[in-house]
C-alpha cells in the first residue's frame, strides 16, 4: 500500500513505458547486439565479430562523405530556417488584413511529406533546358540551363534551400505562438522610454523568444541530422557520394547490400552523434535562456 | 523523485529482458512447428497465401483463373511495390516465420533466399521443363532451380524516327562508330541526341561489356566471382570506349545526373530528345504522352556489325516457401502459371512478355525486333542478373563511380579499381 502510494502517479505512465520499451528500447538494444555480429538480415546463422563493424565504418568512403554532408545540411538548414522563421514570425505577428491567409500559405509546405515536396522541386530544378527554373532564367535573363542537381556544390545548395523552404513556415508558427504570449505591456513601457522598433525587438522580443529558439533549434538539428527524404528524392545522393546522408548510407548498407551488422553499427554511432550534439545544443541554449532573462 | 526515476529505469530494463526472452522462445517453437508441413488433401479447403510485387489488379486475372480451376483453394493476396519495399517486407516475414506460401524471387534477393533455405527446390517438377535455359540460370544454384519464371523483358535504345529522318538517317546504326557519328550529327543539328541520368548501370555499358568481353569469354562473370579475373580485365575497355564516345563527345553530360526517369521518358515522348534507354515498361507512358510518336527500339551496336546486344533479363520467378504448410497448393499455383491458360491470364494482367517455349507473346510493334532478335535469341545481358552475388553493392558502386567520372572526378581505371575493391570487400565480409 505504501509502495502503491509512492508510485501513484507513475502507474499512469506504465502503458507508455510499455510501448516505449517494446518499440524503442528493445530494438535499440537488439541493434547494438546485431552491430557486434555479421548478421546479414536474412540468415539466422551469424557470428560474433566484435568491433569489426565499428572499425569498418571509418574506412567507408560513403559514410565519411555522408557524415560531412549531413552535418553541413543539419547546421545550415538550422541557421537559415531559424533566421527566416523568426523574421517571418515577426511579420506574421503584425495586424494586417490578410494575416490568416498568409499564415496558412507559409504553413502549407510543412503538411505534405518531404518526398512529395522534393518530387515537385525535382521538376522545378530539373537540370535540362525545359526545367521550370531554367526556363524562367532563360526567358528573363537569357541564361543557359544550370545544373541545379548535378553539380556537386549546386546540388548541396539546392537540397538545403528546398529543406529551408519546406520547414520555415512550421517553425515560424512555433515562434508566432511564443510571440503572442509576450505581454504588450513591455512594448508600451519601452516606447514610453523612447525605444525604437529595432531596440524593442533586440531587448524584448528576442530574449523572450529564447525558450522557443531552444526547442526549434533542437527540432531542426535532430531533424536535419536524420534527414532522408528531400536529398534522396532530389538527387538520390548524387552526383557520386556528394549528397549521401547518413541515413541513406545506413539503408544502402543494411537493405541493398545485406550487411545488417554493419548498418546496425552505423546506426549506433549515428545515435550517439545525435545524442551528443543535441545534449550539447540544449544545455548551451538553456544556459543562454537563463542569462537573457 | 530521483529514487522513483531510478526505479522506472529498472522496470524498463526488466521489461526489455523479459521481452527478449520471449522472442527467443517464440523462434524455437516456430522452428519445431514447421517441420511437419505439407500434405494437403485434394478437396480440403486451403487458404493459399501469396506475396507479389505485381499489384492486385495485375494479378487478378491469373488468381481468378486459378481459383476457378481449384474451387477448394482461396488466395490470400499480399503485395509490396518493387524493389526495396518488396524485399524488406519479405525479409521481415521470413525472419518472423510468417512468410507467405508463394513469394517471388528477384535478382536482388535470390542469393539470400536460396542460401537461407527459404525456397523449395523445384528442379524435378514437370512444369519446369517449359522454362527456357536463359531464364533458369538466374534461379539455379548447383544444378537446382528454386523458382519458376515465365516471362522476361528486353531493353535497348528507343529512338524517334522523325528526328532521325531530320538528319537524313533512315536505318539503325550497325557499328559503335556509326552510332557515335549519328549522335554527333544530331547534336550538330541542334537536337539532343540522348538523355541518361546516370542513376543506374546504363544499358549501353552493359551491352558493350557483353559484346567486347562476354562474347569472347561467356564464363567471364563466373570467373570474376571465383577470383580468377577482375573488373579491370573485363570492364576497362568497354568503359573506356563508352567514355570516349559518350562523355568526351559531350553526348552524355554531368548536367543530366539530376534528371528523373519520368522526365526522361516525357522529354522523349514530346520529341525533345532523339534517343533514350528503356524497356517495355516505358511504352504506356510514351503512348499516353504522345500517341502519334513514331518510335522503335534498337540494339546497342558493337565494334563491328553483328555484335549488337540488348539489355534484358528473365522476369522475377515464383518460389514456394520451403516451410509452407500448403506446399501442394503452392506447387499447383506455380504449375498453373505454366499452363497456356495461366500464361494468357498472366500476360493479360501484367502485360509482360512471355518467354515459355511454344507460347508467342503479342508485343508492341516498337519491340518486335528486340523481342525476336534479342530476347528469344538470347542476345541480351544485364550485369545485375549475371553477377551471382553482391549485385546491389556492385551496382551502387558503379553508379557512384560513373557519376564521379561524369563530373570530372577520376578516370575509367578508378571505376574498375573501385569495383574490384568493392567485390573484394563484399567477398571477405
Amino acid at each position: 500500500m505504501k509502495l502503491l502510494r509512492s508510485f501513484q502517479y507513475q502507474v499512469f505512465l506504465l502503458p507508455i513505458l510499455f510501448f516505449y520499451t517494446v518499440f524503442t528500447v528493445y530494438p535499440l538494444i537488439k541493434s547494438f547486439f546485431f552491430s557486434l555480429t555479421n548478421f546479414n538480415g536474412y540468415s539466422k546463422e551469424y557470428d560474433f565479430v566484435g568491433l569489426t563493424n565499428y572499425v569498418k565504418i571509418f574506412k567507408d568512403a560513403a559514410i565519411v562523405s555522408g557524415i560531412s554532408y549531413t552535418l553541413l545540411f543539419a547546421i545550415s538548414t538550422t541557421i537559415l530556417t531559424t533566421l527566416l522563421a523568426i523574421a517571418l514570425a515577426l511579420v506574421l505577428d503584425r495586424n494586417f488584413y490578410t494575416k490568416n491567409i498568409h499564415r496558412a500559405i507559409f504553413f502549407f509546405p510543412s503538411i505534405p511529406s518531404g518526398l512529395i515536396l522534393a518530387y515537385v522541386w525535382g521538376f522545378i530544378l530539373s537540370p535540362i533546358g525545359s526545367g521550370v527554373l531554367n526556363t524562367v532564367l532563360h526567358d528573363v535573363f537569357g541564361a543557359g540551363p544550370q545544373p541545379w542537381l548535378s553539380e556537386p556544390m549546386l546540388a548541396k545548395l539546392s537540397t538545403i534551400l528546398v529543406a529551408v523552404w519546406a520547414g520555415a513556415g512550421w517553425h515560424a508558427v512555433l515562434y508566432l505562438a511564443f510571440l503572442q504570449g509576450i505581454s504588450k505591456d513591455y512594448y508600451e513601457a519601452a516606447s514610453i522610454d523612447g525605444a525604437n522598433r529595432w531596440q524593442q525587438i533586440r531587448s524584448i522580443t528576442l530574449p523572450m523568444l529564447a525558450p522557443a529558439m531552444t526547442i526549434s533549434v533542437m527540432l531542426l538539428l535532430t531533424g536535419g541530422l536524420k534527414v532522408f527524404e528531400i536529398p534522396f528524392a532530389l538527387t538520390k545522393g548524387g552526383p557520386g557520394f556528394e549528397t549521401h546522408t547518413i541515413t541513406q548510407v545506413i539503408v544502402l548498407r543494411g537493405i541493398s547490400e545485406v550487411q545488417f551488422g554493419l548498418a546496425s553499427a552505423m546506426s549506433i554511432v549515428f545515435f550517439l552523434i545525435v545524442l551528443a550534439l543535441t545534449y550539447f545544443q540544449v544545455s548551451v541554449m538553456q544556459r543562454r535562456e537563463e542569462k537573457m532573462l | 523523485m530521483r529514487k522513483s526515476s531510478y526505479m522506472l529505469l529498472v522496470v524498463m530494463m526488466a521489461v526489455t529482458l523479459i521481452l527478449s526472452a520471449c522472442g527467443g522462445n517464440g523462434n524455437n517453437e516456430n522452428q519445431a512447428g514447421s517441420a511437419n508441413g505439407g500434405g494437403a488433401e485434394a478437396d480440403k479447403k486451403v487458404k493459399l497465401s501469396l506475396l507479389s510485387w505485381n499489384n492486385e489488379t495485375e494479378m487478378k486475372p491469373v488468381m481468378d483463373g486459378f481459383t476457378a480451376k481449384y474451387p477448394n483453394i482461396t488466395i490470400d493476396f499480399q503485395t509490396a511495390p518493387p524493389v526495396k519495399d518488396y524485399i524488406s517486407k519479405l525479409q521481415t516475414m521470413l525472419l518472423s516465420n510468417s512468410a507467405t506460401d508463394v513469394f517471388i524471387m528477384a535478382a536482388e534477393n535470390r542469393n539470400e533466399l536460396i542460401d537461407g533455405g527459404y525456397a523449395l527446390d523445384l528442379t524435378d517438377q514437370p512444369f519446369m521443363a517449359k522454362m527456357t535455359d536463359a531464364s533458369k540460370g538466374m534461379f539455379t544454384r548447383e544444378g537446382k532451380t528454386y523458382a519458376f519464371s515465365q516471362a522476361g523483358w528486353v531493353g535497348g535504345i528507343y529512338y524517334n524516327k522523325e528526328l532521325f529522318a531530320k538528319v537524313g538517317v533512315t536505318t539503325e546504326p550497325t557499328t559503335w562508330q556509326e552510332f557515335i557519328d549519328l549522335c554527333i550529327k544530331l547534336k550538330d543539328a541542334g537536337i539532343v541526341p540522348l538523355y541518361d541520368n546516370a542513376g543506374d548501370i546504363s544499358t549501353i555499358q552493359g551491352a558493350l561489356v557483353a559484346s567486347l568481353t562476354l562474347s569472347a569469354d561467356p564464363e567471364y562473370d563466373n570467373k570474376l566471382f571465383a577470383g580468377e579475373t577482375t573488373f579491370a580485365e573485363g570492364w576497362a575497355k568497354p568503359l573506356q570506349l563508352w567514355k570516349e564516345g559518350m562523355i568526351d563527345n559531350k553526348i552524355i553530360t554531368s548536367s543530366m545526373i539530376g534528371l528523373t526517369g519520368d522526365q526522361i521518358v516525357n522529354e522523349f515522348a514530346v520529341g525533345n530528345v532523339a534517343m533514350i534507354q528503356g524497356g517495355p515498361w516505358n511504352i504506356p507512358a510514351i503512348e499516353k504522352a504522345n500517341p502519334d510518336l513514331q518510335f522503335s527500339m534498337m540494339a546497342i551496336p558493337g565494334i563491328e556489325a553483328g555484335q549488337e546486344y540488348y539489355a534484358g533479363a528473365p522476369n522475377v520467378g515464383f518460389a514456394v516457401n520451403s516451410k509452407s504448410k500448403n506446399q501442394d497448393a503452392a506447387i499447383k499455383f506455380v504449375e498453373y502459371l505454366s499452363t497456356p491458360e495461366g500464361l494468357e491470364q498472366f500476360e493479360k494482367g501484367t502485360g509482360q512478355i512471355i518467354t515459355i517455349d511454344g507460347y508467342e507473346s503479342k508485343v508492341h510493334p516498337a519491340l518486335e525486333k528486340a523481342y525476336k532478335e534479342g530476347l528469344l535469341a538470347g542476345k541480351f545481358y544485364l550485369p545485375m542478373v549475371s553477377w551471382p552475388r553482391h549485385q546491389e553493392a556492385l551496382r551502387n558502386q558503379l553508379v557512384v563511380s560513373v557519376q564521379d567520372l561524369l563530373v570530372g572526378k577520376g578516370t575509367t581505371d578508378d571505376v574498375t579499381k573501385a569495383l574490384d575493391q568493392k567485390l573484394k570487400e563484399m567477398e571477405s565480409k
